[in-house]
């Protein structure tokens, strides 16, 4: 009796820093943040209970709801986007023969860089005459000489699988050796219609405003759109890393029986790796979805580089609403918008538990 | 139980009938950078004499980065210094929360529009300390080199694009101006029409003379005139006159400490803001910062004392002579330095010219604060970047600040 109590109450003990800190930064400041969002409050004067209007106020501001849907837009995307690009990344690593050390840091770098130095990075390759524009021109200058490059490829590469199949069985279509005499020959049939002036590049003078810009693309603002890009760039390595950890724990006994059973690299891929990387994939995923619904610096950083209505997402709302410039703080306003947003980021990872990728593997 | 020597030096000015020093400390906040010279130097130079024979020490706690977080932070918290800066864009904020407390000081000497842009239902809650207006400052080798005539006073929006376009065809790496789409400066070619920003029932009504000075501005980058700061690479138009991208910079007297550093050897000229052709008159922007004593300090009248010193003649003297800003007082308008032909001292009387320009209005926007610039900065940047014309741009900034105001 003596040494269980002693042991229920080293217990207590150990748990106790973590209950006291969520207890004041998480339980205190969310019931503080609830109260204040029934309330008309601008720091100084004595809060006045307002009832539902700033959840009315909320829903008919117009800022709010291109806030809302920007955040959704962007999470969506990024989420997807970076999930693929991760686990894609992880088994191209753990495949890596050679210099796989050299391989994994390189990866790794955007991730150790702070989001603010990013950001400026990125503000500056944006520009509208900038890096990411030198690049979408040069594709379209030359967008005859790609096409007719891939289109070499795949011809010379057709013709010598299918002329290799009518004596051996066996042959990939991606068989490495025919590929790179298909690379060579659709070079050369480039570089030769190009000397005899049979290309034309295509001469433009193009600006994109990737991110001060009020067009839309799709469902989401451009800038956007742009800020997702590096917000791409900077968190896959670290996903990447998780799968990585996932995936070398993976037997490889697995993989020799499915070989044996004559599974091919996609079979063994999407029947095993998938499967057996889900939790793994929960966790990215989870930490994704929030990671992107509250995602303010990138935005912050920004400033005045884009407008408002293209940059703007909930957590951003809620500082613009907390610190408006030039103007009396709404902390009514900006507690309504923190709730909206804690309880869809927690709705929206429910949401993922049950019809999404699940926790366990199966 | 007071020290030895504290013991002496008070029965010291018992004896001698000096004032027993009260030893308060005032802790004093406004921005990092090249302010923490201006101040210290303030504090140390001209007024350490002063400060002692009041018994006031004075600590200055420079805050880098957002200033006015900082203050609103500080104030809801209790932590605030005593003394403190407030910028005409956002002191509204400070005094509606009856966080500043009135000045009692003789303000006559101040100027009056300034005096004004502090004053809050009747009240004045900061003296001003310094100001900035909006001037044009151009680089004379540049107009040399393209052999066009330089900026006048008595240029018009129209001869003034003439010239920056004539610059640009002479010599095509040039552009006139580097432009950017904000209110902060389009705001003075608004105004000089006589558009108000806001009119006496206190709604914005992008009406004809807006849409006027509108159409000048985003034709600017079209005509040849300008480029957007953004496309040359730069954030504000003063990088682009430091780096020779443009022959002309529509900014404040800011502008000389960043050219100080940038561009020392630049032979530079300033002169007023263009006429509207129309109505014949200029337009600008007063931007200004006031020392405001914090409602909840303990050493109030302290505070107050030292804010008084801060701006007094003597001490706006100083700064002004030092080349670091424009005095608040009327009575310095005269000072011999305005009258040197050194660049830094013609910006400064150019710049001091513009507080009496015939449409002035301070940088501030009532209860809805910056927010009031959004839809209008949306809307010269749309137009500028060509993603659409002004008819649709203004009537959505018109829509959104119907919207706004109504509230």
């Amino acid at each position: 009796m003596g040494r269980a109590g002693s042991e229920e109450r080293s217990g207590w003990l150990f748990i106790l820093p973590f209950t006291v800190s969520m207890a004041l930064f998480f339980v205190y400041a969310i019931v503080r943040t609830a109260y204040y969002s029934f309330t008309d409050f601008d720091l100084f004067k004595a809060p006045s209970f307002v009832g539902l209007s700033n959840y009315t106020a909320l829903v008919s501001d117009e800022l709010f709801l291109t806030a809302l849907r920007n955040t959704i837009g962007f999470s969506l995307i990024v989420t997807t986007v970076q999930t693929a690009l991760a686990l894609a990344l992880a088994v191209l690593v753990n495949h890596a023969v050679r210099a796989r050390g050299l391989v994994r840091t390189v990866f790794y770098l955007p991730s150790i860089m702070s989001s603010a130095a990013m950001t400026l990075i990125f503000l500056w390759l944006f520009q509208r005459d900038g890096f990411m524009t030198a690049i979408v021109g040069v594709v379209l200058a030359y967008h005859r000489h790609i096409l007719l490059f891939f289109v070499g490829i795949a011809a010379v590469q057709g013709a010598l699988v299918l002329k290799a199949r009518r004596r051996y069985d066996g042959v990939s279509i991606f068989d490495p050796f025919f590929l790179l005499v298909a690379a060579a020959s659709a070079l050369t049939l480039v570089v030769a219609c190009a000397l005899a002036g049979l290309l034309p590049v295509f001469d433009n003078d193009l600006r994109v405003s990737w991110l001060n810009t009020q067009q839309r693309f799709f469902f989401m603002p451009v800038t956007l759109w742009s800020v997702a890009l590096m917000n791409i760039f900077t968190t896959v390595p670290t996903l990447m890393l998780l799968f990585l950890a996932g995936l070398q724990s993976i037997p490889n006994a697995l993989y020799d029986a499915a070989e044996i059973d004559g599974a091919n690299a996609f079979q063994r891929f999407r029947h095993i790796t998938v499967p057996a990387l889900r939790p793994v994939t929960f966790a990215v995923v989870t930490m994704s979805i929030i990671g992107t619904l509250q995602m303010f610096d990138q935005v912050a950083i920004l400033g005045d580089a884009a407008p408002l209505a293209s940059r703007v997402t909930l957590a951003y709302y809620v500082y613009e609403n907390a610190f408006p410039a030039g103007a009396s703080s709404r902390i009514g306003m900006a507690s309504a918008a923190a709730l909206v947003l804690g309880i869809l980021t927690i709705a929206v990872v429910y949401v993922q538990k049950s019809v999404g990728v699940k926790e366990r593997a199966e | 139980m007071l020290l030895r020597p504290a013991r002496t030096l008070a029965a010291a000015t018992m004896l001698l009938g000096l004032p027993a020093l009260a030893n308060e400390t005032v802790r004093i906040s406004g921005w990092g950078g090249s302010e923490v010279a201006i101040v210290n130097g303030l504090l140390t130079d001209v007024l350490a004499e002063k400060l002692a024979k009041e018994g006031i020490t004075v600590k200055y706690e420079p805050v880098d980065g957002e200033f006015s977080q900082f203050i609103i932070n500080g104030l809801s918290a209790g932590t605030a210094p005593d003394l403190f800066y407030v910028d005409i864009f956002w002191a509204r904020s400070v005094f509606s929360a009856g966080q500043a407390l009135p000045v009692t000081q003789d303000v006559s000497g101040f100027a009056a529009n300034l005096v004004e842009a502090f004053t809050y239902e009747g009240k004045l809650y900061a003296i001003p300390k310094d100001f900035n207006t909006l001037a044009v400052h151009f680089n004379k080798d540049i107009f040399d080199d393209a052999g066009v005539a330089y900026p006048s006073d008595g240029d018009t929006w129209k001869t003034l694009q003439e010239k920056l376009v004539a610059v640009h065809e002479a010599l095509p790496e040039v552009d006139g101006l580097c432009l950017v789409p904000e209110y902060a400066r389009f705001g003075a070619f608004a105004l000089s029409t006589g558009w108000t920003p806001f009119d006496s029932r206190g709604r914005t009504m992008l009406d004809q003379r807006f849409r006027r000075a509108f159409e000048f501005y985003t034709g600017l980058v079209k005509s040849g005139a300008a480029v957007l700061a953004a496309d040359a690479g730069q954030s504000w138009a003063g990088g682009c006159l430091a780096s020779e991208r443009a022959a002309i910079a529509i900014e404040g007297a800011w502008i000389i400490s960043a050219l100080r550093d940038s561009a020392p050897n630049m032979n530079l000229g300033t002169v007023r803001m263009p006429k509207d052709l129309e109505s014949g008159k200029r337009g600008n922007i007063v931007f200004t910062v006031g020392w405001t004593v914090n409602a909840a300090s303990k050493v109030s009248k302290a505070a107050a004392k030292v804010a008084e010193l801060l701006t007094s003649k003597e001490a706006q003297q100083w700064v002004l002579e030092q080349g670091l800003a424009l005095p608040s007082r009327t009575g310095l308008a005269d000072n011999s330095w305005l009258r040197g032909g050194r660049p830094e001292q013609m910006t400064s009387r150019v710049i001091l010219e513009g507080l009496s320009d015939d449409h002035v209005m301070p940088y501030f926007f009532g209860k809805v604060g910056g927010s009031w610039m959004q839809p209008i900065n949306a809307a010269l940047n749309s137009v500028i970047l060509g993603e659409t014309d002004a008819d649709t741009a203004l009537a959505s900034a018109q829509s959104a600040l119907d919207r706004m105001l109504a509230n």
